[in-house]
C-alpha cells in the first residue's frame, strides 16, 4: 500500500484480535464444522474476520468452514478478483449464492421491472410478507424488495439447503444503530421462511478505524477499491466514492461510513410503511 | 453566546407531561428541571403530522405554500443553513424517514444522520433514542475538543413514542402491571386496531394509550441521559435546549387513532419548553405561539438575521414577541393511507378561538378552547366572531380564493 496508516495503540489492536480469536474458538466448540459457514463479502470487515478465523484455525489445527458470498447481481469486478485472491491465500472456495428465480426473469438486467406474479411461490410469499402491494418492482439489489429477495432470501435458501446452524458475519457495533444490541452469538428465531440459526459475530468490538488499524497491524490484504476512496462497499450501481482519499485516511469519526451509498425510494417507502404510513 | 440544542420528540401529546398537568409521573426527569424552563401553554404546531409540521419547525414555513410538498423545496431555508452560513457548526441526528436526505432535509448540516442506511425491525421501525443520544454526544464531544470552539447548533429527534407502540415490559409495568401482552400481541393491535382506525372498543383504545404512555416514560429516560451527557461534558451551563414535538397523537379524542389530517388540540396544541441555565425561576407563557417561531428563535440566539422567507418571529426575549395568531395546514387525510380525493385542511387560532376548515366537504368548525378544551361544541353558527375568524383564516391562504386546491399525491413522491 502506498499510503500507510498510523496505528494509534498497537496493544489495543492486539488485544482485540485475541478476543476475536477466542470467539472463533468458542464457536468451534459449540458447533460442528459442517454446520458452520462464513458469510464473506470481500469488504474490509469480513476480510478482517476471515483473517481471524484462519488464525484461530491455525492455532486449533482445524479447517476453515464453508464460505459463501451473496451475488446480488451487481458486484464490482474488483470484489470478485479480490475474493479469488483470498481463496488462494486461505485455501477456501467461496460459493456465490444467488436468487436466480428473480434474475432470470429480467436476464439480469438492472432496473428492469420484475413481475411479482411470474416469481415462484417462495418469492411471492416473501414479497407478501413485506406488505408490498404493487405488481412489479425494479431489479435492483438495494431497492426495498430487491434487497430482501436477492440478499435475505438468498441467505435463507443457503441455510435451508446446507442445514447451517450458525454462520460467521463481519458486523460491528459502531456500524449502525440497529446493531448495538447484537451479541457475539446472536440467535435468529426460525419461522416459515427460514430455519432457526445463530449468527457468530467475532469482530463486533472493532470500530471502523480499528478495522483498518488491524489490517495494517496484521498485514491483511486490502481491496483496491478502498485505496481508490470507497469507504463502504455495496452493489455497484448504488455505491459511489465521495473522495479519492483512501478509506483508512478519511475522517471516520465525523463523516458517515455509508455516505456513498444511495438512499432509494423503496427503502424510504419501506420505512414509512413500518411506521404506519402509506 | 450559548450553544443551542433543539430536542424534538415525535408524536408527543401535551397531556402526558407533568408540567402540563399530567398526574401519572410519566416524565419525572423533565418535571425535575422545570425551575430552569419557560413553558409555553399555547404552542401550536403548524400541522398534525411530520410532513405538515416540520416545515414549520425547521424552515419557518407552511406545508403547502411551495407547491408540491414531497421534497423540501429549494425556496425554503432550513435553520441549519442559516446557522451554518453564520459561521457556526451544525449537526442533526434523527430517524424519521420523512426528514431524510432523500426528501432534502440534509441541507445545512455539517453532520447529518438520518438512519436510512441502518436496519430497523417491524416492532421498532426506527433507531432508538439511546443511539441518537450516543451519536449526538459523540459529535459534541469531538467538536468541543477544539480549543476556542464557537457555539454550535444541534438537533436531535426521538421517534420512540411513535406507533407501532411495542414498548418493553419494564416500561409497561410502570404504567399498569396487569398488562401482560407479548410483543406479537402488541404488534397485532397496531395492525388490527390502530391502522384501520378501529375505535369500536374503548378498552382497546385505553390499552393503546397505556402502551403509548410506556414509551413516554422511556423517552423521559432518554431526555435524562441527554441532559446527563451535557452536564458531564460541562455543556449544560452554556446551552439553551428547546424541547418540542411535531404533533400529538389521538386516542379516540375525535373518533379516531394516530395522527391524521385533523386540526384538533390533541394533535396541534403541543408542548414547547425552553430550558435556559440562566433562568432564575420557572416561567409560564400563555400567549399563542407557533411552530414557525422555533427557527427564528434559534437564528436570533446566534445573533443572526431572520431570512425573509421565515414566517415566524423569535420567542426570546419574551417581551418582544407580538402574537398575531397561528395558522396551520395539512392534507386532510382521515386514514393511514392518503386517498386521491383528500384535500387540504386549515386552522387559525387567535387567543382562545380556533377555527378550522376542511376543503373536501367545505366544513367549518370553531371552538372556544378556554371553555371547551376538548372541542366538542362547534360554535361556528352561533358565534358573532365566526365571519371575522373565517376571513382571517382565508387571508392566510394565498391560493384560497382561486377556488382550486392543490391536488397533492402524497404517495407518488
Amino acid at each position: 500500500m502506498s499510503e500507510k496508516m498510523k496505528i494509534r495503540n498497537p496493544e489495543k489492536i492486539k488485544e482485540k484480535l485475541a478476543k476475536s480469536i477466542e470467539i472463533v474458538k468458542e464457536a468451534y466448540k459449540k458447533y460442528d464444522l459442517k454446520d458452520m459457514a462464513v458469510a464473506y463479502t470481500g469488504g474490509k470487515d469480513s476480510t478482517l474476520m476471515l483473517y481471524i478465523i484462519a488464525e484461530a484455525c491455525k492455532e486449533m489445527g482445524k479447517e476453515l468452514p464453508q464460505q459463501f458470498c451473496i451475488d446480488e447481481g451487481d458486484v464490482f469486478d474488483e470484489i470478485i478478483d479480490f475474493i479469488k485472491e483470498m481463496d488462494i491465500k486461505y485455501g477456501t472456495t467461496t460459493e456465490y449464492i444467488h436468487n436466480s428465480d428473480v434474475s432470470q426473469l429480467v436476464a439480469g438486467k438492472l432496473g428492469a421491472p420484475v413481475k411479482v406474479s411470474e416469481l415462484n411461490d417462495r418469492n411471492q410469499k416473501e414479497i407478501a410478507r413485506l406488505d408490498y402491494d404493487k405488481d412489479e418492482f425494479p431489479y435492483e439489489p438495494e431497492s426495498y424488495v430487491g434487497n430482501h429477495l436477492m440478499k435475505t432470501v438468498s441467505v435463507n435458501m443457503y441455510i435451508d439447503d446446507k442445514k447451517i446452524k450458525a454462520f460467521f458475519e463481519g458486523i460491528r457495533w459502531d456500524e449502525q444503530g440497529a446493531r448495538e444490541s447484537e451479541t457475539y452469538f446472536s440467535p435468529r428465531e426460525g419461522n416459515e421462511f427460514n430455519l432457526a440459526h445463530d449468527r457468530i459475530c467475532p469482530i463486533l468490538h472493532f470500530t471502523e478505524r480499528e478495522v483498518w488499524e488491524a489490517h495494517f497491524y496484521a498485514d491483511i490484504p486490502i481491496n483496491i477499491l478502498y485505496q481508490q476512496g470507497y469507504r463502504s462497499l455495496g452493489a455497484k450501481v448504488t455505491t459511489k466514492k465521495l473522495t479519492d482519499v483512501p478509506a483508512w485516511l478519511q475522517d471516520m469519526e465525523n463523516t458517515i461510513e455509508r455516505g456513498g451509498r444511495r438512499q432509494d425510494k423503496e427503502g424510504v417507502m419501506g420505512r414509512l410503511r413500518k411506521l404506519g404510513y402509506m | 453566546m450559548k450553544n443551542v440544542i433543539l430536542l424534538t420528540i415525535d408524536t408527543l401529546r401535551k397531556d402526558v407531561l407533568g408540567c402540563y398537568g399530567n398526574k401519572d409521573s410519566l416524565t419525572p426527569f423533565l418535571d425535575s428541571v422545570m425551575d430552569k424552563c419557560i413553558v409555553f401553554d399555547n404552542h401550536q404546531s403548524v400541522g398534525p403530522y411530520t410532513q405538515a409540521s416540520f416545515p414549520g419547525i425547521l424552515t419557518s414555513s407552511y406545508f403547502l405554500e411551495y407547491g408540491n410538498p414531497q421534497k423540501l423545496s429549494a425556496n425554503r431555508t432550513l435553520v441549519s443553513e442559516v446557522v451554518k452560513k453564520g459561521g457556526f457548526a451544525t449537526a442533526g441526528f434523527h430517524s424519521n424517514p420523512y426528514l431524510c436526505e432523500f426528501f432534502g432535509w440534509n441541507r445545512g448540516w455539517d453532520q447529518f444522520y438520518d438512519s436510512m442506511q441502518d436496519q430497523v425491525t417491524d416492532m421498532v421501525p426506527y433507531i432508538a433514542g439511546d443511539m441518537i443520544n450516543k451519536k449526538a454526544s459523540d459529535w459534541m464531544g469531538n467538536y468541543t475538543k477544539q480549543p476556542d470552539y464557537k457555539p454550535f447548533f444541534l438537533w436531535a429527534h426521538y421517534m420512540d413514542v411513535h406507533e407501532p407502540y411495542v414498548p418493553d415490559q419494564g416500561y409497561i409495568d410502570k404504567i399498569d402491571t396487569s398488562i401482560k401482552l407479548t410483543k406479537d400481541e402488541m404488534f397485532t393491535m397496531f395492525k388490527e386496531v390502530l391502522l384501520p382506525r378501529d375505535v369500536s372498543d374503548p378498552a382497546k383504545i385505553e390499552l393503546l394509550r397505556k402502551l403509548y404512555c410506556a414509551h413516554v416514560i422511556q423517552v423521559d429516560e432518554y431526555v435524562k441521559e441527554f441532559f446527563g451527557n451535557l452536564e458531564t461534558s460541562g455543556l449544560l451551563d452554556n446551552t439553551v435546549v428547546i424541547i418540542t414535538t411535531d404533533h400529538g397523537d389521538e386516542f379516540g379524542d375525535h373518533a379516531s387513532l394516530s395522527h391524521d389530517g385533523k386540526m384538533y388540540s390533541e394533535l396541534v396544541n403541543v408542548p414547547l419548553i425552553i430550558h435556559d441555565p440562566d433562568l432564575k425561576e420557572s416561567k409560564r407563557v400563555d400567549t399563542v405561539v407557533s411552530g414557525v417561531d422555533v427557527s427564528p428563535t434559534i437564528a436570533n440566539l446566534f445573533g443572526l438575521d431572520i431570512p425573509d422567507n421565515f414566517h415566524g418571529q423569535p420567542l426570546l426575549p419574551l417581551e418582544n414577541y407580538k402574537s398575531d395568531g397561528c395558522f396551520g395546514e395539512a392534507i386532510g387525510k382521515l386514514a393511514h393511507k392518503v386517498q386521491p380525493t383528500d384535500r387540504p385542511v386549515h386552522f387559525y387560532q387567535e387567543d382562545n378561538l380556533r377555527i378550522t376548515h376542511r376543503i373536501e366537504d367545505d366544513k367549518w368548525e370553531m371552538y372556544d378552547i378556554s371553555k371547551d378544551p376538548k372541542e366538542r361544541d362547534n360554535i361556528i353558527e352561533s358565534s358573532k366572531k365566526s365571519e371575522d375568524m373565517k376571513n382571517k383564516l382565508k387571508s392566510k391562504i394565498n391560493w384560497y380564493d382561486k377556488g382550486d386546491s392543490p391536488v397533492i399525491n402524497l404517495i407518488n413522491f
